[in-house]
């Protein structure tokens, strides 16, 4: 299983992915660190098995909240507001690798809900804590030989 | 009298957010903003007190599309500063490092951002469900783009490695030899990319610009060169501040730069080409022949195929600096003195891009200026708006406005780059 953390460590909330990243590998579990570009998510997943993605999301529920998406299934929902190429993200990533063809064999996407982005800022504490919560989480599944976890709201 | 306002919220398919109204009155123009409400982001006053050899680093912050050409911009100033002369082999790095950039950001705009307006799709992702063959050519082109600038600068966004007088450590031979069979492969998807746009269709449109890049006497021009223009302006570098002006507007966080006592120009690839033609690679002007590409070209709709042609060239001169490439004796040279001022020039993906830096004796930075290419083409885009949404105006609205919008993708606007402020005026009663 390849875990992939997203973010900018300098943007607050943004940071939860690579809050779990960093985490996994303290723990001796592989997972790397992505800016979150849509572009180049598609090459880090690109023949990979099973992806787990790990981003900080805004929905409007609480910080903290974790949402899990299946995206073999469907693909996360995108803000229609943010079409530049500054928008180009995980969402649009997964549409396009759908087109395309190159999505990885499975790819799970967990999204912790960020409220403060502000640059230079710290993540939150709700953040800093879901990120622990998803970090044990996934070193649990990536230790056992298990898929992973099924979609859904948790 | 019919009235119609064009209105564009969020512009879509370019580098960062801004909006566009446009008011018709009958089938005359009465009003164009385009309105850059990205906030602005005060790099200028962040490097004062900064000691020169982290201008490279803080200035590639601006931008994850071209940080090279800040880069770049910024290091040859601050060696014109210091009166640093860099080694020839560093100069070749230089421009492999600059053409990585060009590849990458050229591609994306090219097959992402621009190719659906001519091809009538919404988006890039659309576009693929259709075009799967171009849009996978395109991520292609883009990620050797991209590794290129990884190779040179350790990560592919806001690379770490350049330096004042050269790099912090330069690749090995072998290494760079390796981008060679991708190289290839890229040059001949380039000059594909170039009959390819050529043949899309085009709106009837020309205006007399005054076109501005770098020209150099025996290159295309990535670095160095004089400042020339299509009305026969010819400088240096350091008299850029002597002929261009920027200008505040209120409704934009970037400024507008215009030529004193003329106005508006264009940068970027479309003037590039029309002011260095006899400098691109043979394969390039053929291509440009070919697809009936003569210059000086006055149409900004075209600016798609000199994006194309810039390409060829970026893949034709990486391939060339590979093959040539010895490694210097040293990655960098040292600085004999640290005060001075400097300014420079180079040519990032969308058009000029200029730097100064005054340095006190101790190497900290007094004062610094950047003009990014977006803030230099902004008013240009306007002028263009102003006539072309005239001859849209009958058209149903919403094919107007799709028209108004693929007008100011022609420019490739950086929005997030363009969005900087000289100084804060605070005026109290």
């Amino acid at each position: 299983m390849k875990i992939i953390g997203c973010g900018n460590v300098d943007r607050g909330d943004d940071a939860a992915g690579l809050l779990v990243a960093r985490r996994l590998r303290e723990w001796g579990i592989d997972a790397v660190e992505e800016c979150g570009g849509g572009f180049a998510l598609i090459d880090s997943w690109a023949g990979a098995g099973d992806v787990v993605l790990v981003d900080a999301v805004v929905s409007g529920r609480p910080p903290g909240s974790i949402t899990v998406w299946d995206a073999g299934m469907s693909p996360p929902p995108a803000d229609r507001r943010t079409s530049s190429s500054h928008g180009f993200g995980v969402a649009q990533a997964v549409r396009l690798a759908r087109v395309l063809g190159r999505m990885p064999r499975s790819l799970i996407i967990y999204g912790i809900e960020g409220r403060n982005f502000d640059l230079g800022s710290a993540a939150s504490a709700e953040v800093i804590e879901a990120s622990e919560s998803v970090a044990r989480r996934l070193a649990a599944t990536a230790s056992c030989t298990c898929s992973p976890p099924p979609a859904g709201f948790c | 009298m019919n009235s119609k306002t064009i209105k564009v919220e969020t512009l879509a398919r370019v580098e960062g957010e801004a909006a566009l109204t446009i008011r018709i009155q009958g089938d005359k123009v009465t009003e164009v903003k385009f309105r850059i409400y990205e906030p602005p982001r005060f790099f200028e006053a962040l490097l004062k007190g900064r000691h020169y050899s982290e201008a490279a680093d803080i200035t590639a912050r601006i931008c994850g599309i071209c940080p090279v050409a800040y880069q770049m911009s910024a290091v040859h100033a601050i060696e014109r500063a210091l009166g640093i002369h860099i080694d020839p082999a560093v100069r070749m790095l230089r421009r492999l490092f600059y053409c990585g950039e060009w590849i990458e950001s050229h591609a994306l705009h090219v097959y992402m951002l621009h190719a659906p307006d001519f091809l009538g799709y919404e988006d890039a992702i659309r576009m693929a469900s259709d075009h799967r063959a171009l849009v996978e050519q395109g991520l292609r082109l883009k990620k050797l783009g991209n590794q290129i600038v990884t190779l040179l600068g350790g990560r592919e966004i806001h690379p770490v490695s350049a330096a004042v007088g050269g790099f912090y450590k330069v690749p090995a031979k072998r290494t760079v030899r390796e981008l060679e069979p991708e190289l290839e492969w890229a040059l001949e998807a380039s000059l594909a990319t170039v009959k390819f746009v050529a043949g899309f269709e085009f709106p009837d449109f020309e205006r007399d610009y005054e076109f501005v890049a770098l020209a150099h006497p025996e290159e295309y021009p990535l670095c160095e060169g004089r400042l020339v223009s299509s009305s026969g302006l010819n400088i240096d570098a350091a008299e850029y501040e002597d002929r261009f002006v920027e200008q505040h507007v209120k409704y934009s966080n970037a400024l507008h730069s215009v030529v004193r006592g003329r106005g508006s120009y264009f940068v970027g690839p479309l003037a590039r080409v029309n002011l260095n033609f006899d400098k691109l690679p043979a394969p390039a002007r053929e291509a440009a022949r070919a697809a009936g590409f003569q210059p000086p070209v006055r149409n900004p709709f075209r600016s798609i195929v000199a994006r194309a042609l810039e390409l060829v060239f970026a893949c034709a001169e990486a391939l060339r600096v590979i093959r040539e490439y010895q490694p210097p004796d040293l990655p960098r040279v040292e600085a004999a003195s640290c005060g001075g001022v400097g300014q420079a020039i180079t040519e990032a993906p969308r058009g000029i891009l200029y730097h100064r830096y005054a340095l006190d004796a101790s190497g900290l930075i007094l004062a610094a200026r950047i003009v990014p290419p977006t803030s230099q083409n902004q008013r240009v885009i306007e002028d263009d708006l102003r006539e072309f949404a005239a001859q849209v105006a009958a058209w149903p609205l919403e094919e107007a406005t799709w028209k108004c919008e693929q007008a100011i993708r022609n420019y490739d606007p950086c929005i997030s780059c363009a969005t900087h402020f000289l100084r804060l005026e605070v005026e109290r009663d």
